[in-house]
Protein backbone atom coordinates (compact mmCIF):
# COMPACT_ATOMS: atom_id res chain seq x y z
CA UNK A 1 0.00 0.00 0.00
CA UNK A 2 3.07 2.20 -0.04
CA UNK A 3 2.37 3.38 -3.59
CA UNK A 4 -1.00 4.76 -2.46
CA UNK A 5 0.78 6.94 0.09
CA UNK A 6 3.22 8.18 -2.58
CA UNK A 7 0.29 8.72 -4.96
CA UNK A 8 -1.60 10.79 -2.39
CA UNK A 9 1.51 12.80 -1.55
CA UNK A 10 2.19 13.58 -5.21
CA UNK A 11 -1.42 14.64 -5.67
CA UNK A 12 -1.19 17.03 -2.73
CA UNK A 13 2.27 18.46 -3.34
CA UNK A 14 2.27 18.64 -7.13
CA UNK A 15 5.30 18.06 -9.35
CA UNK A 16 8.78 18.56 -7.89
CA UNK A 17 10.05 20.25 -11.08
CA UNK A 18 11.05 23.86 -10.49
CA UNK A 19 9.00 26.15 -12.77
CA UNK A 20 12.03 28.00 -14.21
CA UNK A 21 12.20 29.37 -16.98
CA UNK A 22 8.40 29.80 -16.87
CA UNK A 23 8.50 31.00 -13.27
CA UNK A 24 10.96 32.14 -10.63
CA UNK A 25 13.81 29.88 -9.50
CA UNK A 26 14.96 29.41 -5.94
CA UNK A 27 18.40 30.90 -5.25
CA UNK A 28 20.47 29.88 -2.21
CA UNK A 29 21.25 32.78 0.14
CA UNK A 30 25.02 32.23 -0.15
CA UNK A 31 25.01 31.81 -3.93
CA UNK A 32 28.22 33.18 -5.48
CA UNK A 33 27.18 34.87 -8.70
CA UNK A 34 27.88 38.04 -10.65
CA UNK A 35 30.64 40.18 -9.11
CA UNK A 36 29.84 43.71 -7.99
CA UNK A 37 32.60 46.27 -7.60
CA UNK A 38 32.28 49.34 -5.35
CA UNK A 39 34.81 51.87 -6.61
CA UNK A 40 34.53 54.19 -3.58
CA UNK A 41 35.67 51.41 -1.20
CA UNK A 42 38.60 50.07 -3.24
CA UNK A 43 42.01 50.64 -1.65
CA UNK A 44 43.92 49.66 -4.79
CA UNK A 45 45.88 47.02 -2.83
CA UNK A 46 45.51 44.52 -5.73
CA UNK A 47 45.01 41.57 -3.37
CA UNK A 48 42.09 40.36 -5.53
CA UNK A 49 44.35 40.30 -8.59
CA UNK A 50 46.91 38.23 -6.64
CA UNK A 51 44.43 35.59 -5.46
CA UNK A 52 42.36 35.34 -8.67
CA UNK A 53 43.20 31.84 -9.94
CA UNK A 54 41.98 32.18 -13.57
CA UNK A 55 43.26 35.75 -13.88
CA UNK A 56 39.84 37.30 -14.37
CA UNK A 57 40.82 40.43 -12.40
CA UNK A 58 43.46 42.78 -13.75
CA UNK A 59 44.78 46.18 -12.66
CA UNK A 60 46.43 48.47 -15.22
CA UNK A 61 48.12 51.82 -14.78
CA UNK A 62 46.56 54.27 -17.22
CA UNK A 63 47.12 58.05 -17.61
CA UNK A 64 43.81 58.64 -15.78
CA UNK A 65 44.52 56.35 -12.84
CA UNK A 66 44.52 52.71 -11.78
CA UNK A 67 42.07 50.77 -13.95
CA UNK A 68 40.24 47.77 -12.48
CA UNK A 69 39.04 45.16 -14.98
CA UNK A 70 37.09 42.02 -14.16
CA UNK A 71 35.85 39.50 -16.76
CA UNK A 72 32.78 37.42 -15.89
CA UNK A 73 33.53 35.06 -18.76
CA UNK A 74 36.83 34.04 -17.11
CA UNK A 75 35.71 34.17 -13.46
CA UNK A 76 35.20 30.78 -11.78
CA UNK A 77 33.16 32.31 -8.91
CA UNK A 78 35.46 30.89 -6.22
CA UNK A 79 34.92 33.87 -3.90
CA UNK A 80 38.60 34.39 -3.05
CA UNK A 81 38.54 38.07 -4.13
CA UNK A 82 35.67 38.80 -1.77
CA UNK A 83 37.38 36.85 1.02
CA UNK A 84 40.65 38.77 0.75
CA UNK A 85 39.23 42.27 0.05
CA UNK A 86 40.00 44.42 3.13
CA UNK A 87 37.11 46.83 2.53
CA UNK A 88 34.42 44.61 0.90
CA UNK A 89 34.78 46.66 -2.27
CA UNK A 90 34.36 43.45 -4.28
CA UNK A 91 31.25 41.42 -3.58
CA UNK A 92 29.63 38.42 -5.22
CA UNK A 93 25.89 38.92 -5.54
CA UNK A 94 23.41 36.06 -5.91
CA UNK A 95 22.62 36.99 -9.53
CA UNK A 96 23.29 33.94 -11.73
CA UNK A 97 21.35 35.06 -14.84
CA UNK A 98 24.47 35.34 -16.98
CA UNK A 99 23.62 33.35 -20.12
CA UNK A 100 24.09 35.75 -23.01
CA UNK A 101 24.29 35.85 -26.79
CA UNK A 102 27.84 35.75 -28.06
CA UNK A 103 27.60 39.33 -29.33
CA UNK A 104 27.47 40.58 -25.74
CA UNK A 105 30.62 38.65 -24.84
CA UNK A 106 32.84 41.70 -24.41
CA UNK A 107 30.21 43.53 -22.37
CA UNK A 108 30.43 40.93 -19.58
CA UNK A 109 33.13 42.88 -17.75
CA UNK A 110 33.58 45.54 -15.09
CA UNK A 111 35.83 48.44 -16.03
CA UNK A 112 36.40 51.13 -13.40
CA UNK A 113 39.20 53.65 -12.91
CA UNK A 114 40.53 54.84 -9.55
CA UNK A 115 41.52 58.38 -10.59
CA UNK A 116 44.69 60.28 -9.74
CA UNK A 117 44.38 63.34 -7.55
CA UNK A 118 46.67 65.92 -5.96
CA UNK A 119 47.50 65.30 -2.29
CA UNK A 120 45.89 67.89 -0.01
CA UNK A 121 48.97 67.82 2.25
CA UNK A 122 51.95 68.04 -0.13
CA UNK A 123 50.40 68.39 -3.61
CA UNK A 124 51.96 65.17 -4.94
CA UNK A 125 50.07 63.15 -7.59
CA UNK A 126 48.47 60.21 -5.82
CA UNK A 127 45.66 57.67 -6.23
CA UNK A 128 42.29 58.70 -4.79
CA UNK A 129 41.74 55.26 -3.24
CA UNK A 130 40.10 54.44 0.08
CA UNK A 131 42.52 53.99 3.04
CA UNK A 132 43.30 50.48 4.25
CA UNK A 133 41.30 49.91 7.44
CA UNK A 134 43.31 46.89 8.70
CA UNK A 135 44.79 47.49 12.14
CA UNK A 136 43.24 50.93 12.55
CA UNK A 137 41.75 51.25 16.05
CA UNK A 138 39.24 52.84 16.49
CA UNK A 139 37.95 52.33 12.93
CA UNK A 140 37.88 55.18 10.41
CA UNK A 141 34.84 57.43 10.45
CA UNK A 142 33.36 58.25 7.00
CA UNK A 143 34.80 61.79 7.27
CA UNK A 144 38.28 60.40 7.93
CA UNK A 145 37.98 58.08 4.94
CA UNK A 146 37.14 61.03 2.69
CA UNK A 147 40.03 63.04 4.19
CA UNK A 148 42.54 60.21 3.70
CA UNK A 149 41.30 59.51 0.17
CA UNK A 150 42.83 62.76 -1.09
CA UNK A 151 46.22 62.26 0.61
CA UNK A 152 49.43 60.60 -0.57
CA UNK A 153 50.73 57.52 1.35
CA UNK A 154 53.25 59.61 3.36
CA UNK A 155 50.62 62.15 4.43
CA UNK A 156 48.24 59.30 5.30
CA UNK A 157 50.87 57.82 7.62
CA UNK A 158 51.44 61.23 9.19
CA UNK A 159 47.72 61.72 9.78
CA UNK A 160 47.49 58.24 11.34
CA UNK A 161 50.40 59.00 13.67
CA UNK A 162 48.83 62.29 14.75
CA UNK A 163 45.55 60.48 15.31
CA UNK A 164 47.30 58.50 18.02
CA UNK A 165 46.45 55.12 19.51
CA UNK A 166 43.83 54.56 22.19
CA UNK A 167 45.25 54.24 25.68
CA UNK B 1 4.39 23.64 -55.83
CA UNK B 2 1.85 24.94 -53.33
CA UNK B 3 1.43 21.43 -51.93
CA UNK B 4 5.22 21.16 -51.48
CA UNK B 5 5.25 24.58 -49.83
CA UNK B 6 2.46 23.58 -47.46
CA UNK B 7 4.22 20.33 -46.59
CA UNK B 8 7.51 22.14 -45.92
CA UNK B 9 5.76 24.72 -43.77
CA UNK B 10 3.92 22.12 -41.70
CA UNK B 11 7.12 20.10 -41.27
CA UNK B 12 8.89 23.25 -40.09
CA UNK B 13 6.08 24.08 -37.66
CA UNK B 14 6.35 20.59 -36.22
CA UNK B 15 10.15 20.71 -36.04
CA UNK B 16 10.44 24.00 -34.15
CA UNK B 17 8.69 22.43 -31.19
CA UNK B 18 11.36 19.84 -30.53
CA UNK B 19 15.02 20.67 -31.06
CA UNK B 20 17.36 17.81 -30.17
CA UNK B 21 20.36 18.47 -28.01
CA UNK B 22 23.78 16.97 -28.54
CA UNK B 23 26.61 17.37 -26.06
CA UNK B 24 30.29 17.60 -27.06
CA UNK B 25 32.91 17.18 -24.36
CA UNK B 26 35.93 19.17 -25.59
CA UNK B 27 38.23 18.09 -22.78
CA UNK B 28 36.03 19.16 -19.90
CA UNK B 29 36.81 18.32 -16.25
CA UNK B 30 33.33 16.66 -16.16
CA UNK B 31 31.86 19.33 -13.88
CA UNK B 32 29.81 20.95 -16.62
CA UNK B 33 28.88 17.53 -18.02
CA UNK B 34 27.44 16.53 -14.67
CA UNK B 35 25.39 19.73 -14.63
CA UNK B 36 24.22 19.07 -18.21
CA UNK B 37 23.21 15.54 -17.24
CA UNK B 38 21.45 16.95 -14.15
CA UNK B 39 19.54 19.38 -16.36
CA UNK B 40 18.30 16.53 -18.51
CA UNK B 41 17.83 13.61 -16.16
CA UNK B 42 16.65 14.97 -12.82
CA UNK B 43 12.90 15.71 -12.67
CA UNK B 44 13.64 18.80 -10.60
CA UNK B 45 15.20 20.61 -13.60
CA UNK B 46 13.91 18.61 -16.60
CA UNK B 47 15.02 20.37 -19.78
CA UNK B 48 12.53 18.25 -21.75
CA UNK B 49 9.75 20.64 -20.71
CA UNK B 50 11.16 22.96 -23.40
CA UNK B 51 10.64 20.26 -26.01
CA UNK B 52 14.32 19.30 -26.03
CA UNK B 53 15.71 15.82 -25.98
CA UNK B 54 19.28 14.60 -25.71
CA UNK B 55 20.30 12.49 -28.69
CA UNK B 56 23.21 10.13 -29.14
CA UNK B 57 24.18 10.92 -32.70
CA UNK B 58 25.55 14.24 -33.98
CA UNK B 59 23.60 13.73 -37.22
CA UNK B 60 20.29 14.14 -35.34
CA UNK B 61 21.29 17.23 -33.40
CA UNK B 62 19.88 20.76 -33.57
CA UNK B 63 21.40 22.39 -30.50
CA UNK B 64 25.01 21.62 -29.52
CA UNK B 65 26.26 22.05 -25.97
CA UNK B 66 30.06 22.35 -25.84
CA UNK B 67 31.89 21.93 -22.54
CA UNK B 68 35.62 22.06 -21.90
CA UNK B 69 38.50 24.21 -23.08
CA UNK B 70 39.17 22.36 -26.38
CA UNK B 71 42.34 20.52 -25.43
CA UNK B 72 44.99 19.97 -28.09
CA UNK B 73 44.40 16.20 -27.85
CA UNK B 74 40.66 16.34 -28.62
CA UNK B 75 40.57 19.32 -30.98
CA UNK B 76 40.53 17.46 -34.31
CA UNK B 77 37.84 15.04 -33.10
CA UNK B 78 35.64 17.89 -31.85
CA UNK B 79 35.93 19.72 -35.17
CA UNK B 80 35.10 16.50 -37.07
CA UNK B 81 32.04 15.74 -34.93
CA UNK B 82 30.89 19.36 -35.17
CA UNK B 83 31.13 19.21 -38.97
CA UNK B 84 28.83 16.16 -38.94
CA UNK B 85 26.00 18.12 -37.30
CA UNK B 86 23.58 19.28 -40.01
CA UNK B 87 22.71 22.96 -40.46
CA UNK B 88 20.84 24.86 -39.09
CA UNK B 89 22.42 24.31 -35.69
CA UNK B 90 22.83 26.48 -32.62
CA UNK B 91 25.93 26.19 -30.46
CA UNK B 92 25.91 26.83 -26.71
CA UNK B 93 29.20 27.14 -24.83
CA UNK B 94 28.58 25.79 -21.31
CA UNK B 95 30.99 26.91 -18.59
CA UNK B 96 33.84 29.42 -18.69
CA UNK B 97 36.30 26.96 -20.31
CA UNK B 98 34.92 27.06 -23.88
CA UNK B 99 34.20 30.79 -23.59
CA UNK B 100 37.61 31.99 -22.45
CA UNK B 101 39.65 29.04 -21.20
CA UNK B 102 38.79 29.78 -17.58
CA UNK B 103 41.30 28.26 -15.18
CA UNK B 104 43.20 26.66 -18.09
CA UNK B 105 43.63 29.92 -19.99
CA UNK B 106 47.09 30.41 -21.51
CA UNK B 107 47.96 26.73 -21.07
CA UNK B 108 49.99 25.08 -23.83
CA UNK B 109 47.60 22.13 -23.89
CA UNK B 110 44.32 23.93 -24.65
CA UNK B 111 43.06 25.81 -27.70
CA UNK B 112 40.48 27.98 -25.92
CA UNK B 113 38.50 30.04 -26.85
CA UNK B 114 36.26 27.64 -28.77
CA UNK B 115 34.76 30.46 -30.87
CA UNK B 116 38.07 30.75 -32.70
CA UNK B 117 37.22 27.43 -34.38
CA UNK B 118 33.43 27.01 -34.17
CA UNK B 119 30.56 29.50 -34.56
CA UNK B 120 29.26 29.83 -30.96
CA UNK B 121 25.85 31.50 -30.45
CA UNK B 122 25.13 31.51 -26.71
CA UNK B 123 27.55 31.67 -23.77
CA UNK B 124 26.65 30.31 -20.33
CA UNK B 125 29.40 31.36 -17.90
CA UNK B 126 29.90 29.58 -14.58
CA UNK B 127 32.29 26.99 -13.20
CA UNK B 128 30.11 24.98 -13.53
CA UNK B 129 26.92 26.93 -14.30
CA UNK B 130 23.95 25.87 -12.19
CA UNK B 131 21.29 23.77 -13.96
CA UNK B 132 18.86 26.68 -14.12
CA UNK B 133 21.52 28.77 -15.88
CA UNK B 134 22.00 25.98 -18.46
CA UNK B 135 18.20 25.87 -18.96
CA UNK B 136 18.28 29.65 -19.48
CA UNK B 137 21.01 29.25 -22.10
CA UNK B 138 19.10 26.45 -23.84
CA UNK B 139 15.97 28.65 -23.86
CA UNK B 140 17.96 31.43 -25.58
CA UNK B 141 19.37 28.87 -28.03
CA UNK B 142 15.84 27.65 -28.89
CA UNK B 143 14.80 31.25 -29.61
CA UNK B 144 17.77 31.61 -32.00
CA UNK B 145 17.05 28.21 -33.56
CA UNK B 146 13.42 29.15 -34.31
CA UNK B 147 14.66 32.13 -36.31
CA UNK B 148 17.11 29.98 -38.26
CA UNK B 149 14.94 27.06 -39.27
Amino acid sequence: MNFLRIFARNLLRGPSTVPFPFGPAWTPARMRGRVQFKLSSCTGCRACEQVCAPGAIRFDKTPEGLRFMMWHNTCVFCGMCEFYCPTDAIHQSDDWHMAHAVGEKYGMAIREVIPYTACTGCGMKTLASAPNPIGVVPPFTPEEVEQQRNQCPACRKKALAERGTPS
Amino acid sequence: MTLLQTLTDSARNLAVRSPWIYRINAGSCNGCDVECATTALIPRYDVERLGCQYCGSPRHADIVLITGPLTAHIKDDVLRVFAEIPDPKVTVAVGVCPISGGIFRESYAVHAQVDQYLPVDVNVPGCPPRPQAIIEGVAQAIAIWRQRI
